[in-house]
């Protein structure tokens, strides 16, 4: 299925959750942001926040410089 | 001289949103400045030329030459010297109303305390995790909002934490993220852009007006001019804010 991560569209497997999407997309980072359809997902619902079809994610690495 | 302030701001107090009321208001806040870098120098500056009454800034750092592309309260002038004795003269130049209270000294869980008495809301300037992790307990200790601002490359994130009614930054922000030996490139208008969204935010929640960051991480991408606002939520496992 299609969805929209980090801008560019991307064709997935079915029945993703953000943490096999985490995965998926080989992201490092442990403190990683994620953004689903305009709203942050707590770490804690990673393994059971399905992906679905459209949907708009962002893997977001905090900016901490200052 | 009350005429003289009644000049410097006219163009303030016009708004109806700000007013002669506002402007006593902002000359009644005390402000803390968590460093005087990239965020750190632009805030100052805005906050001091607004009239913020009384200006806190702490950093315990030099100013260098690599600090120069962005850092511009600071100047060649002060190379070597301390970054809150540069600052603290060059917002004195800009409004010698502001009362200015320099600490050299990097923020820590063991002097954040002393540091916010009589202080109204908390300005990030800091430029890493374990700063912004003190910032952010002390806020919730104190119940003061804390208005962070970072940045990397061509991007930003601001936001408004405020115990009791938001999210806090360790509820977003988990980590240090992915060690690097090396410091993160910046481009000076990238802290430019956010720390003048933070002087927007802080002046805003003085005077109660307007929308804030409450609840909302504003991100933007210099580099492809792209603003983005994403929703944020308490996290109910945040070990900072103790919403379990």
């Amino acid at each position: 299925m299609m969805v929209h991560l980090n801008g560019i569209k991307e064709i997935i497997p079915e029945g993703m959750t953000i943490k096999t999407l985490i995965e998926w997309a080989k992201e490092g980072d442990p403190h990683l942001i994620v953004e689903q359809n305009g709203t942050y997902i707590y770490p804690s619902s990673y393994d059971t926040q399905s992906v679905f079809e459209n949907d708009v994610i962002e893997f977001i690495n905090p900016n901490l410089g200052g | 001289m009350r005429r003289l302030d009644d000049q410097r701001y006219i163009r303030q107090t016009i708004l109806p949103e700000i007013g002669p009321d506002g402007q006593e208001a902002l000359a009644c806040a005390c402000v803390l400045i968590a460093g005087v870098g990239g965020l750190g120098s632009i805030t100052c500056l805005y906050l001091a030329a607004a009239g913020i009454g009384h200006i806190k800034i702490a950093d315990g750092d030099v100013v260098e030459l690599s600090n120069l592309n962005r850092q511009i309260i600071h100047s060649e002038a002060f190379l070597g010297q301390p970054k809150t004795i540069s600052a603290a003269i060059r917002i004195k130049a800009l409004n010698s109303h502001v009362r200015v209270t320099p600490v050299q000294e990097r923020i820590t869980h063991f002097n954040i305390d002393g540091l916010l008495k009589d202080v109204n809301i908390i300005v990030d300037g800091s430029d890493n995790y374990e700063t912004r992790q003190v910032l952010n307990r002390a806020s919730l200790r104190h119940e003061l909002p804390f208005v962070y601002g970072g940045v990397q490359g061509f991007n930003a994130m601001v936001s408004s934490f405020i115990p009791g009614q938001t999210a806090c930054f360790e509820c977003i922000v988990r980590g240090p993220g992915i060690p690097s030996d090396t410091s993160p490139g910046i481009i000076g208008p990238t802290a430019g852009i956010a720390a003048s969204f933070q002087a927007m935010e802080t002046i805003k929640l003085i005077l109660g007006i307007g929308k804030t960051l409450k609840n909302r991480m504003l991100r933007i991408s210099g580099l492809d001019m792209r603003l983005h606002s994403l929703k944020l939520v308490p996290n109910p496992e945040c070990k900072a804010c103790g919403r379990i």
